[in-house]
């Protein structure tokens, strides 16, 4: 079969369904990946015509422009959407896109996923737009503190659209990060071992599980917060035996590795560009993988830094602070090795390189801010002050925007197959660099001066006029600016001529396929054993086109790729992916009504939704796999593999681990919120412990018993005693919640209802998944093909049995120590 | 897995260790625990976590080296040493006020 051929056979493989039908039913990672990017721009112009709406107000002193009401949902809404539906979703959508290509595989792990993630933003996203059309969007401040945002503070709708919209849009967000580490770590050519992996897959590696673990205690601190809001659950009520500080912990929980979450996918997309702009390899790109490892977890330890001034010990501070001092460490060795870099090569200055400078002269800036915010006293001063709000423009659009502009000119003629044509490009740079410089570095004066953020006007005379308009006109241009980039990227991807595969002689896969990419990315998969392919072997490409790699032979006509070793990456398993399909965007559309349904009190439509949500989850699973086992088949070079679908730890059960640490995370933060009440709160002890006698502690004990014991026998009677098991476990909640039955008296029984709820939650979902499995045998698979299916039920009923005996002794032993 | 094992373990170490000394910290100030227990030793508990941080991360450090753990990837082994040594420091680092602060003002 000539090139040609095998190309037209895998495009009709792999292909998405033609029209506006494709759009809705693409699974396709390429597809996903440019509708992520095109949406996140589209949230990012609205952010800016909203950050200009901010310096029109600020320009001058009383200004009438905005009222108080508007400009609280104006600036609340400016941080809300280049948080949460810029910047977040921009790396999704460029780690979606790239990620398969750079790793030399297919597409993602979880194709199907990929799109329920992606109209799960696109509605969570636009919930948040129609909020701000219709002047009731949040108004509390991207950070929601109460008890601003309570019913006390904001009694309207408007902060619940915060809360319900943000956590349907972060479905998006631990999906994509499931997806990628899966990805990373069992979807990579043959032969690619761990180090020699391209540095954005470590950066992406280390947002994904950071994405696993630092936005559980914002979903857990929502979803308290609007049960405080909708039911009377006095979470952040001091007089009822909540704490307010209690939401800053788990928002900075979540929000300090916020920070790093956006900077680590830029600074992986500068450690690709930088070497390849300078003409040379990547220097110490070991110090820069244990650099972006250390940023990931440091950054878990700095969350208090952002709450210097809510009297917490002075031993405290100084634990923070110095925290806050190492964390410059490793970026001070990216920032060296990058140095290095451009040091060791030729740098050649084409518009990403130019983006880079500016990133580097802004990031270091932002970077030294930094370190001054994290000493105490300097803090205790500029809190709270427009020298923050300049501090972080410099981290994020220093460290993140001028880096995926960078990325946005290096990729685009991949995106598009178009060379960069037009050089309109270099006037909106020397309009967006000076332009910021001119509004941030000017607002550091005015919060040296004493400007306080988040204020809709001031009186003149305090010495801030000049600083503002300042800070306005250069906004203003900085926006002509961006608009001029993506008038540039709109013309040269439309208009400009056909550009050659690899125009800036990269050594990494991505530029080893034909541009714009082929459905199938690689007509064959590569064998890898350098770090930078495409410099080892010039002719890859042509040979990969030519079928001479694996999984060159479409014969079989279904979408397949490998799995390899984690370490090695020695080829493991056969994956068969699914078509396409309009059920990613059916659930992502049932479960937006799910949060719709809590967003206007219209409790009948969030049952149904959830049972709505369930029947697609189990059309989901039913067409997994295959009910007999498959022979090993020829995947080429010689090899023969099996498929994943009889695999005891196939993907699903990989993306199971990996889900089940993020709720692992959300469930720890809950533990921890109980202790912080536990020992801070004002209003504790409560009237009385709960004191629910034996039933359920022997109903706990017995249904664990028997769920661990069925979940390890391999017959179909195992797989029944099991869900038996959950049933008495979920048995142990009546005795619980009869002793206590007003979750609103005090913040230890709202603690306890949401203990138990959630552990209802658990052990409903556990049952369900070993009766599918039950059913799967029953209807004729074999046990070889529902292994994989068996281990994800019993890691999944495992963790239902730790979280039943941390719950009994959260909730049973202050009754029975006191 | 024995790599991600390698690479993830010095620092959720560190991490696990700042958190549990800055809860314990966080108990020992709270009037609820000192009701509970008036007597208690705080400064000498927090010293003595700190120092079972410190030893825990030397030992981590000494398996990371020693043939019983053994890494073929040579690279991924550097940067597992890299990232205990730094966690190590790290922990010397973000401990210190434990020994130099008064704990509860």
């Amino acid at each position: 079969m000539n090139a040609l051929r095998r190309h037209r056979a895998l495009s009709r493989i792999w292909a998405s369904d033609p029209g506006l039908k494709g759009w809705f039913t693409t699974v396709n990672h390429t597809d996903l990946g440019r509708m992520f990017l095109f949406v996140a721009t589209v949230f990012f112009v609205i952010g800016g015509i909203l950050a200009m709406l901010i310096r029109a107000q600020l320009a001058s002193p009383r200004s009438a422009f905005l009222g108080p009401d508007h400009y609280n949902q104006i600036f609340t809404m400016h941080g809300t959407i280049m948080m949460f539906l810029f910047a977040i979703p921009f790396f999704e959508g460029l780690a979606v896109y790239l990620l398969p290509k750079m790793l030399g595989t297919r597409d993602l792990a979880f194709p199907r996923l990929t799109a329920y993630g992606f109209w799960c933003y696109v509605f969570g996203g636009s919930m948040m737009i129609f909020a701000l059309l219709a002047g009731i969007a949040p108004d509390s401040g991207w950070f929601m503190y109460p008890p601003l945002s309570s019913t006390i503070g904001a009694p309207g709708i408007n902060s619940d659209f915060w809360l319900i919209g943000i956590t349907f849009v972060e479905i998006s967000a631990i999906s994509a990060a499931v997806e990628i580490t899966v990805t990373v770590l069992r979807y990579r050519a043959p032969g690619m071992k761990l180090s020699q992996m391209p540095i954005f897959a470590w950066y992406a590696l280390v947002t994904a599980v950071m994405i696993l673990t630092g936005f559980p205690p914002l979903i857990l601190g929502s979803i308290l917060l609007e049960l405080e809001r909708a039911f009377g659950l006095p979470f952040f009520q001091v007089a009822q035996g909540g704490d307010a500080l209690l939401w800053q912990h788990l928002f900075w929980l979540f929000g300090h590795p916020e920070v790093y979450i956006i900077f680590l996918p830029a600074a992986g997309a500068i450690s690709t560009i930088l070497p390849v702009m300078a003409r040379t390899t990547l220097m110490g790109y070991g110090w820069i993988v244990a650099a972006a490892v250390s940023l990931g977890v440091l950054s878990f330890g700095l969350w208090v830094h952002h709450m210097f001034t809510t009297g917490i010990p002075h031993m405290g501070l100084a634990f923070f602070s110095a925290a806050s001092t190492l964390v410059a460490v490793p970026t001070a060795v990216q920032i060296f090795a990058w140095i290095g870099t451009l040091w060791k090569g030729r740098p050649s200055l084409h518009l990403p390189m130019l983006w880079l400078l500016a990133f580097f002269a802004t990031f270091v800036i932002g970077g030294l801010t930094g370190v001054m915010v994290a000493i105490v006293p300097f803090d205790w001063q500029a809190h709270d002050t427009y020298f923050i709000v300049a501090h972080l423009h410099y981290v994020l659009v220093g460290g993140f925007v001028f880096p995926m502009i960078a990325a946005l000119y290096y990729w685009m003629p991949h995106f598009t197959g178009r060379r960069t044509y037009f050089k309109l490009g270099n006037v909106a740079f020397w309009l967006v660099v000076p332009g910021f410089h001119g509004t941030f570095l000017a607002l550091h004066w005015a919060g040296l001066l004493g400007m306080r953020r988040r204020i809709d006007t001031y009186e003149s005379g305090q010495g801030w006029e000049v600083i503002n308009i300042i800070a306005s006109i250069s906004g203003f241009v900085m926006a002509i600016g961006f608009a001029l980039v993506l008038i540039d990227v709109v013309v040269n991807a439309v208009v400009a001529v056909r550009g050659s595969r690899d125009p800036w002689g990269a050594g990494t896969l991505d530029w080893a396929m034909p541009t714009p990419a082929a459905p199938y990315n690689f007509a064959s998969l590569a064998q890898v054993t350098s770090r930078d392919p495409l410099y080892e072997d010039p002719e890859l490409p042509v040979r990969l086109a030519r079928g001479e790699g694996y999984l060159g032979d479409p014969g079989r006509g279904r979408r397949e790729t490998l799995t390899v070793e984690i370490g090695t990456g020695a080829p493991r398993y056969i994956v068969v992916f699914p078509g396409n399909t309009a059920l990613p965007v059916l659930m992502s559309a049932i479960t937006g009504l799910f949060f719709l349904g809590m967003l206007i009190k219209a409790y009948w439509l969030v049952p149904i939704s959830a049972l709505g949500v369930t029947l697609c989850a189990l059309l989901w699973v039913w067409g997994l796999g295959r009910p007999a086992p498959e022979e090993a088949l020829p995947v080429g070079r010689g090899l023969s593999l099996h498929t994943a679908a009889e695999a005891a730890d196939p993907p699903g059960w990989w993306g199971s681990v990996f889900l089940l640490l993020a709720n692992g995370t959300f469930f720890g933060s809950l533990l921890f919120g109980y202790a912080f009440l536990f020992s801070i709160a004002p209003n504790w002890p409560p009237p009385a412990y709960l004191e629910p006698g034996a039933l359920p502690v022997v109903l706990v004990l017995a249904g664990a018993g028997l769920t661990f014991l069925g979940s390890r026998i391999g017959t179909v009677v195992g797989q029944g005693m099991a869900p038996v098991g959950l049933a008495l476990i979920a048995g142990a909640a009546l005795p619980v919640l009869s002793e206590s039955p007003d979750p609103t008296l005090h913040a230890y029984d709202a603690t306890v209802w949401v203990f138990v709820g959630y552990g209802l939650l658990h052990c409903l979902v556990g049952m369900l998944m070993w009766s599918v499995v039950m059913l799967r045998r029953l209807s004729g698979h074999s046990a070889d093909t529902t292994l994989g299916a068996m281990r994800i039920a019993r890691l999944w009923s495992d963790y239902t049995l730790l979280v039943a005996l941390l719950t009994a002794a959260a909730i049973g032993l202050p009754g029975v120590l006191t | 897995m024995n790599a991600i094992l390698r690479l993830s373990l010095p620092l959720t170490l560190w991490l696990a260790a700042f958190s549990a000394i800055y809860g314990l910290h966080g108990l020992l100030c709270s009037s609820r625990w000192a009701a509970v227990a008036p007597e208690l030793p705080g400064r000498v508990l927090l010293v003595g976590a700190t120092i079972a941080a410190l030893a825990l991360q030397a030992l981590l450090l000494a398996f990371l080296r020693s043939p019983r753990w053994p890494q073929p990837d040579a690279a991924i082994r550097r940067v597992s040493m890299v990232l205990a040594v730094a966690a190590l420091v790290g922990t010397a680092w973000t401990l210190i006020p434990a020994l130099a602060m008064s704990h509860c003002l």
